[in-house]
């Protein structure tokens, strides 16, 4: 009867912890090594300080001083590492991530089976490996039918922005893509967030959300002023297509982590 | 083994006929639907297995994703693949000859594609009165050898033998402009590569005409005026044509035409396995 009582005590206090709240928990109380768990990358487009509202019903100002409205915003997320403080890279498997804001879900990677530990950044690649872009019709995340194939020069566009402005009758089609080196058309961009002194602990089922923000302004401005009565319209590898993607390469932020037992 | 009625759902008869070795005829640039006319010929369809690349400017690379093009072309098919496979993934009988093919009745456009790619694959010409000749099993009459003679010393080079195309992207001196279609350059994006476009197979050739990647010229006496006389200089004109170009007397230009004639291949033409389904 005794053993019991101690059981019940404990659990107790287990269902405390568990029901507590708390971000960026660092500590790993419970003894024993972490143990495999899923991580969550979630990815939310913004036009600086507020979501992305791809419906087209609301302005954004970019840094020319330029109003635009969003209604197609599409890309992809390939080869998605994690990286401790000791800079040891883990590799998530199943490569290909088609980030689509009009499917709210898509902007959720999920990988499971992460090994247990404390991880320190994220780095993923935007665009898809030139391999997969020489290698035939693909399925899932990199169907064909979903739109962001160049059937008139093989190879993915990696990135797509549509939108509407009176900078620009016709409005804003960025499709930009590309993948050879030679031909100096390669617009697939490495990406590191670092998550600023925070851990993300990865321990059996211990959530390990990353919160990471997509900002469409920065594709306007940083590292390259791209103003739309300029640029309104890039669909082909090439040219102006490398100085959006070095921009884009920029637009990815972190935001915050949910680490909660 | 998917049946040739998948094909004709996505690749019709109408812009790749058999009877003139799966090119189009009687229209000088390829049509679509709504009449709307291309820019470029439509290429004829055969031993495409061996080609590292596709289309006049070599924009596809690989043939799973060649039938992409036409049925996303607004001048070819003006369809997405995401229709398509919507309607193929309706029909009962696809699905049956998804399970028999692949062992699913799932219809992906990657299992798509790749049934087309087999079928593309299999249209092998090799049965010319030239392939008798070379497998030392028919005769050439002297005139054709003759033109197979002057064929080797003037053509040859870029037309290489067996499937009488070296499969490379060539400048042959028909524009010293290219502002209106740069060819291979509006692929790669490289000022060298203007103006030049894949050298096609000279098989079936007196089947596949108009000829040239836009169809300027309607017969092969017009080629041949053209390589003789009609050279345009330019920066990427092809060094082997820099010099001017061919010298051939009437009776030599007659004798090509007769050798070229020996690469039609009527059993390609006539194999009911590609024939159109009604």
């Amino acid at each position: 009867m005794k053993k019991i009582n101690i059981l019940l005590a404990m659990l107790s206090v287990a269902a405390i912890t568990f029901t507590s709240c708390k971000d960026d928990k660092d500590d790993t109380s419970n003894s024993g090594p972490a143990q495999p768990g899923t991580v969550t990358l979630d990815l939310t487009n913004v036009a600086g300080t507020v979501n992305v509202d791809e419906t087209g019903a609301t302005s954004y100002t970019n840094s020319s001083g330029e109003s635009f409205t969003v209604t197609k915003l599409k890309y992809y997320i390939s080869n998605v590492r994690l990286l401790n403080a000791d800079s040891v890279v883990y590799s998530l498997p199943d490569g290909y991530f088609f980030v689509d804001e009009s499917n709210q879900a898509s902007t959720k990677l999920s990988f499971p089976n992460v090994p247990g530990g404390a991880y320190t950044s994220i780095k993923f690649t935007l665009g898809v490996d030139s391999a997969r872009n020489v290698s035939g019709a693909q399925t899932g995340a990199l169907d064909p039918a979903n739109g962001m194939f160049w059937t008139w020069s093989s190879g993915y566009i990696f990135y797509k922005l549509e939108g509407t402005s009176p900078a620009a009758t016709g409005g804003i089609t960025y499709h930009i893509g590309g993948f050879r080196d030679a031909n100096n058309t390669n617009a697939i961009r490495e990406v590191e967030v670092d998550f600023m002194g925070s851990s993300l602990q990865v321990d059996g089922s211990r959530e390990a959300e990353i919160h990471v923000l997509a900002d469409v302004l920065k594709v306007f401005s940083t590292p390259n002023t791209i103003s739309i009565a300029s640029i309104n319209f890039q669909m082909s590898p090439g040219g102006n297509a490398l100085l959006i993607a070095d921009n884009y390469a920029q637009m990815f932020s972190f935001d915050h982590l949910h680490n909660d037992h | 083994m998917i049946p040739f009625s998948l094909v004709i759902v996505l690749f019709p008869g109408s812009c790749h006929q058999q009877f003139v070795a799966f090119a189009h005829a009687d229209h000088t640039l390829s049509h679509g639907i709504d009449g709307l006319l291309g820019t470029r010929n439509s290429p004829a369809l055969f031993n495409i297995a061996w080609y590292p690349s596709f289309m006049w400017d070599g924009g596809v690379n690989h043939l799973e994703v060649q039938p992409l093009a036409p049925i996303a072309n607004p001048v070819e098919m003006d369809e997405s693949i995401a229709n398509v496979i919507v309607k193929l993934q309706r029909s009962l009988t696809y699905q049956a000859m998804y399970q028999s093919a692949f062992g699913t009745d799932s219809v992906t456009t990657q299992l798509t594609m790749r049934a087309l790619a087999q079928f593309m694959g299999s249209m092998i010409s090799a049965n010319s009165k030239y392939d008798k000749y070379r497998e030392g099993k028919g005769a050439l009459s002297s005139q054709e050898l003759n033109g197979l003679q002057l064929f080797r010393t003037h053509c040859e080079s870029c037309h290489a033998e067996p499937l009488l195309t070296d499969m490379q992207f060539r400048n042959n001196g028909l524009d010293n402009t290219f502002d209106s279609d740069p060819g291979r350059a509006k692929i790669t994006n490289l000022p060298q590569d203007s103006g030049l476009f894949k050298v096609p197979s000279l098989r079936n050739i007196t089947l596949t005409y108009p000829y040239m990647h836009d169809g300027r010229f309607q017969n092969l006496g017009q080629v041949l005026d053209h390589y003789m006389s009609g050279i345009k200089q330019s920066t990427t004109l092809d060094p082997l044509l820099s010099t001017g170009g061919i010298s051939l007397n009437p009776q030599e230009k007659s004798d090509i035409i007769s050798f070229l004639e020996t690469l039609t291949d009527q059993k390609f033409i006539s194999d009911k396995r590609f024939k159109e389904v009604q």
